[in-house]
């Protein structure tokens, strides 16, 4: 089973990257609605792989990388940001601070998931 | 598996619904900091990352039009935000004729059209705001580098520059900067105490300007090797945070203490906006909406210990005790507690000026973009409704005064061959009526509705009196404009009222028109209302409601899996297991007395619920149907249980369906099965 932790402040964009996911049953998703929710949450479970959206209140994406590269325990989990058009400022620096991979909006649901298949070590 | 992002949609629709709601507001606030004379960048981030979210979930349900121009309305507040947070006057219109284009696209896809591309002259608009932002506009003067006040080093290197100007306004405003540290630890979080609650929790107290996760070494009390640490400028004293937030006292300190600057000159601005943000008033305490609900749960569970109470006293009478002194005091006990839930309802009023006050920006881009001139007079007369119901009653009025200023209200010139003021006037009134219900009349002075044209639209006789025309308004669909507008989309909307007034609110809507003269809506809506999000389900050939937090699960029954046990009350035991787990089984049906005892228990589904840290009971159904909010109307007075119904709902179709409550009969189950025991 691979946990994986998916960051969202929209609430249709969590389900939809949710439901993108459920088609492998070895995933378990767990939904965090702010990147504060987000970083409290990796510092109390151990989580195999993070969804992340960029562009959130009071925390984006950017500092939720900065965070976890920042930690011990959590430097090689693998991060996989969603971004959308016209964030290629954003994605360069978030790419620099550590992300693993990024994946711009629109994908269909078979990109992301062999984007986290591929991240969690290939097809389980 | 096939995944289909389409399916989507409607939860789309609702959250960019929701979305354009706080993009209105937001460009309410930043019109207001214009006229002030302020800059508003903190308002201009919010928005473009509104607007950003919008986009996203646009592309991703495969909606370009709306993709487009929520790109470059974010563009132009991008160029804003670069030039100092100020959003010119051109722009800001600019921006309100997007959003506009916005929620256009968003009624056309729930009506199952496709979205209308962007016309030449928003695009146009939008890039001539982009390229000349905030020309007309002046700065605020920026805080000088000799009158900024330090910030300890560990924070201040993780602020950016407008944060860091934000601190010195605030400071320079008659506010100091707290700190507080929150450690997340899962005893913490169980108790629900998070940084999401907490940041909710101090929210309302002043602005908070920055949350800082800080990495720290594992100990016992930051075991995730994490702090936050939550900067908020606030006129509050640091014990009325912690308190607030609660947090001990020790985890919140001043980092910079208010210093307020002279003012150079204080200009007096006529203000025909009301201010956002009301002033922290003395003898005024704003409360988290969480608090008052939760009082309210607690007063619940005093209710249904009151009514176990009455049933004790019962049977001691029937055992032949004098119990009049008890039941005197049982009578006032009753009493008080009604006295005390109407107390704590009250606690949940607002002002309907919170509503109204959000009119006239609608009424001005409205007017802006019919070329039509209209004047809005407000009469709100302090009169106080429920949050919940004041939230819900907004997208009501908005339809009213844009079929208003699209239908009703003629253009200049028509009015001036009719002799008529060439100004139009919307006046919306709003009064209490017997404590129960609040009265909202949206007037106006235009050409009234055409009966004619409405029936011809309809393909209906033409109806002869308001009531009849007025049920021909709210058929879904209907429109009376050949073209699509700019504002009404298609005209749509009447029946959206309806609903929301009517199956939303329990309220009433009603109309008054006369040719040439004008049109009057009135809405009466209850000042108070319960919404629960429900399952509504099939029993017994009868269709209920059931709260959703009630239920812990939602169980396939298998005839070969239920296990009978011994015969106890009357009824027939049966078992099934789960996880380990012995679970009762009552024929729902039979338990409120709908039929016989059901024997066969193929295709059918049982709802797993359970009181406390009580055993679990499943109760067995045909099917859940499905999930929507209700609106809860109590059947009787609360303190007067009837075991297993709560109150009654309306799910649309016009006839009462009961809301059932399954905590309270498998309550009662248990004593039955006790006292046959």
């Amino acid at each position: 089973m691979s946990e994986v932790l998916v960051v969202d402040d929209s609430k249709v964009m969590r389900e939809m990257i949710g439901a993108c996911l459920r088609p492998d049953p070895s995933l378990a998703v767990t939904q965090a609605a702010s990147g504060l929710e987000a970083i409290e949450r990796l510092s109390l479970q151990a989580f195999d792989l993070v969804v992340l959206d960029l562009n959130m209140p009071d925390i984006g994406g950017l500092e939720v990388v900065e965070f976890i590269r920042g930690q011990d325990k959590l430097r090689t989990l693998p991060i996989l940001v969603v971004t959308t058009r016209g964030e290629d400022a954003s994605r360069a620096s978030v790419l620099a601070a550590g992300a693993s991979r990024y994946l711009t909006k629109p994908f269909t649901p078979e990109a992301i998931l062999t984007e986290v298949q591929s991240l969690l070590g290939g097809p389980t | 598996m096939q995944v289909d992002l389409r399916e989507f949609r409607a939860a789309y629709l609702a959250e960019v619904d929701e979305h354009l709601g706080a993009i209105n507001a937001g460009l309410l606030a930043v019109e207001v900091a214009n006229r002030a004379g302020r800059a508003s960048p903190r308002e201009l981030r919010e928005l473009m990352r509104l607007l950003h979210t919008i986009k996203g979930l646009s592309a991703m349900v495969g909606i370009e039009p709306i993709v487009g121009i929520a790109h470059r309305m974010e563009t132009v507040l991008r160029a804003a935000d670069e030039a100092g947070g100020v959003l010119g006057d051109h722009a800001l219109e600019a921006m309100i004729q997007g959003t506009r284009a916005i929620e256009a696209g968003v009624r056309a896809i729930a009506h199952d059209e496709p979205a209308p591309e962007a016309s030449a002259a928003l695009i146009a608009q939008l890039d001539a705001a982009e390229a000349a932002p905030a020309s007309e506009q002046s700065l605020p003067p920026p805080i000088g580098d000799a009158q900024r006040p330090e910030i300890e080093p560990e924070i201040a290197e993780k602020l950016t520059a407008s944060e860091r100007e934000e601190v010195a306004q605030g400071i320079a405003a008659g506010r100091h900067l707290l700190r507080i540290d929150f450690a997340p630890t899962p005893a913490k979080a169980e108790r629900g105490l998070t940084i999401t609650t907490l940041r909710e929790r101090i929210l309302p107290l002043g602005e908070l300007v920055r949350v800082i996760p800080l990495s720290r070494a594992a100990t016992e009390s930051a075991p995730g090797g994490l702090v936050f640490a939550l900067l908020l400028l606030t006129e509050a004293s640091a014990e009325i945070i912690a308190e607030a937030g609660g947090v001990p006292g020790s985890d919140v300190r001043e980092i910079l203490a208010a210093r307020p600057l002279p003012r150079a000159v204080e200009v007096n601005r006529v203000e025909d906006l009301p201010e956002v943000v009301e002033a922290q008033r003395p003898g005024v305490l704003r409360v988290d909406v969480g608090r008052i609900d939760d009082t309210i749960e607690k007063l619940s569970g005093l209710i249904v210990t009151r009514s176990r109470l009455a049933r004790a006293v019962g049977r001691l009478r029937e055992g032949g005790a004098d119990t009049r002194e008890l039941e005197a005091i049982m009578i006032d006990n009753a009493r008080q507690l009604r006295d005390l839930r109407a107390a704590i309802l009250r606690v949940r009023m607002i002002p309907i000026a919170t509503v109204l006050d959000r009119l006239p920006l609608v009424i001005r881009g409205l007017g802006r973009s019919t070329g039509k001139h209209v004047r809005l007079v407000l009469d709100g007369a302090g009169a106080e409704l429920d949050k919940t119901v004041a939230e819900r009653i907004f997208p009501a009025l908005v339809h009213l005064l844009r079929n208003a200023v699209d239908h009703g209200i003629e253009s200049p010139e028509e009015r001036a061959r009719a002799g008529k003021p060439e100004h139009a006037t919307v006046t919306v009134t709003s009064s209490s009526r017997n404590n129960r219900q609040i009265e909202i009349r949206i007037e106006d002075d235009g050409r009234g509705v055409d009966r004619a044209r409405v029936a011809e639209k309809a393909g209906r006789d033409v109806p002869t009196d308001n009531h009849d025309l007025l049920e021909l308004l709210c058929r879904p669909g209907l429109s009376t404009r050949d073209a699509v507008n700019t504002t009404s989309g298609r005209g749509v909307g009447m029946d959206i009222v309806r609903k929301i007034v009517v199956e939303g609110l329990g309220g009433e809507l009603a109309l008054d028109t006369t040719a040439g003269r004008g049109t009057i809506f009135l809405i009466r809506v209850p000042l108070t209302i319960a919404i629960v999000d429900s399952f509504t389900l099939r029993c017994a050939g009868e269709r209920f409601v059931v709260p959703v937090p009630v239920v812990e699960e939602i169980v396939e029954l298998d005839p070969e899996k239920i296990m009978r046990g011994p015969r106890a009350g009357g009824r027939q035991a049966r078992f099934f297991e789960r996880r380990g787990e012995t679970v009762p089984l009552v024929d729902l049906g039979y338990a409120l007395g709908l039929g016989a005892e059901s024997d066969g228990f193929t295709g059918k589904q049982a709802l797993v619920v359970r009181r406390g840290h009580e055993d679990p009971v499943a109760f067995a159904i045909d099917r859940v149907l499905g999930q929507q909010e209700t609106v809860v109307r109590p059947l009787v007075d609360p303190l007067v249980v009837v075991a297993g119904v709560s109150g009654s709902t309306d799910l649309g179709d016009g006839r009462a369906t009961l809301v059932l409550d399954l905590l309270g009969l498998s309550a009662k189950l248990g004593r039955m099965r006790k006292d046959a025991a």
